[in-house]
């Protein structure tokens, strides 16, 4: 089963996946630290409180992650970010996702932990520098 | 940077198993009312809805499985992207005021599956492994 990652495709997809996780992830942080895309739950979030804490990881991971940087720390990183956010913010609410409204940062978490394991594809910072 | 050869197809296998659990739970939300979810209450089965959840709970099931892996991603990735579409774009460009995130990342995933396949631990690794075993029997 190992040979079906090696084939350009699916590397390429791997790379497809990253940058819209990416970005899914830094529309977050945006949103949170600069405010933008305007969003009335995270409208005027300190800096320096747990959700403003929260942003700066997404701001900087997800900008990392999309970029294909240091992929494979920072998707560790961001795992355990996601799963803390999720048992914070969502576990209490209900056992379900679908009702604590957590599935997203579920989701979040094991494609994180996935490419930890996977790396960052061909369309990446990391395999450019690899390259030279 | 090339992935880790015996990790990554197993976790690529757990994520599987996740996303399926994930999209499961709207298939059964929707069609069966469990977990209770206001939004999806008293839903015909021949609405809109209801046909996505179809689609959910018989996919969801086989992602979980491992069965079909590739077309079951493939059909659930379009699925996605339509739901995403009809139901989120009109809203909003981005993702986060749309509430579409959850859409959009899941309709790459599935993508990314019906590439990648379901990993080791599925019952397609198991039928494929059965299915190779014939001919090094017959070669003794």
């Amino acid at each position: 089963m190992n040979s079906i990652l090696a084939t350009p495709y699916g590397l390429s997809l791997l790379s497809i996946l990253r940058i819209f996780t990416g970005l899914s992830l830094l529309q977050h942080g945006t949103a949170k630290i600069l405010g933008f895309p305007a969003t009335p739950m995270f409208s005027n979030v300190q800096i320096t409180s747990l959700t403003g804490l929260g942003g700066l990881i997404e701001l900087v991971g997800g900008i990392l992650f999309t970029i294909g940087l240091f992929t494979r720390p920072v998707a560790f990183i961001l795992s355990g970010f996601t799963a803390v956010a999720y048992f914070m913010a969502h576990a209490s609410k209900s056992f379900f996702p679908v009702l604590n409204g957590g599935e997203l940062a579920a989701l979040y978490c094991f494609v994180f932990l996935y490419f930890v394991f996977a790396g960052a594809g061909p369309w990446s910072v990391d395999a450019i520098r690899e390259r030279k | 940077m090339e992935p880790s050869t015996v990790w990554a197809p197993r976790v690529l296998s757990v994520l599987r198993i996740v996303v399926g659990l994930v999209l499961l739970q709207y298939g059964l939300a929707k069609l069966f009312g469990w977990p209770a979810v206001k939004m999806f209450q008293d839903l015909p089965w021949l609405s809109l809805f209801g046909i996505a959840g179809m689609f959910e709970l018989i996919g969801g099931t086989l992602l979980i499985l491992g069965l079909f892996t590739r077309p079951a991603a493939f059909i659930l990735s379009g699925e996605m992207a339509a739901a995403y579409f009809i139901e989120h774009f009109p809203r909003s460009f981005f993702p986060i005021q749309s509430e579409g995130d959850l859409a959009v990342t899941l309709c790459f995933t599935f993508l990314y599956l019906s590439f990648a396949g379901g990993g080791p631990l599925s019952l397609d690794a198991l039928l494929l492994s059965k299915a190779n075993l014939r001919p090094d029997m017959s070669r003794g």
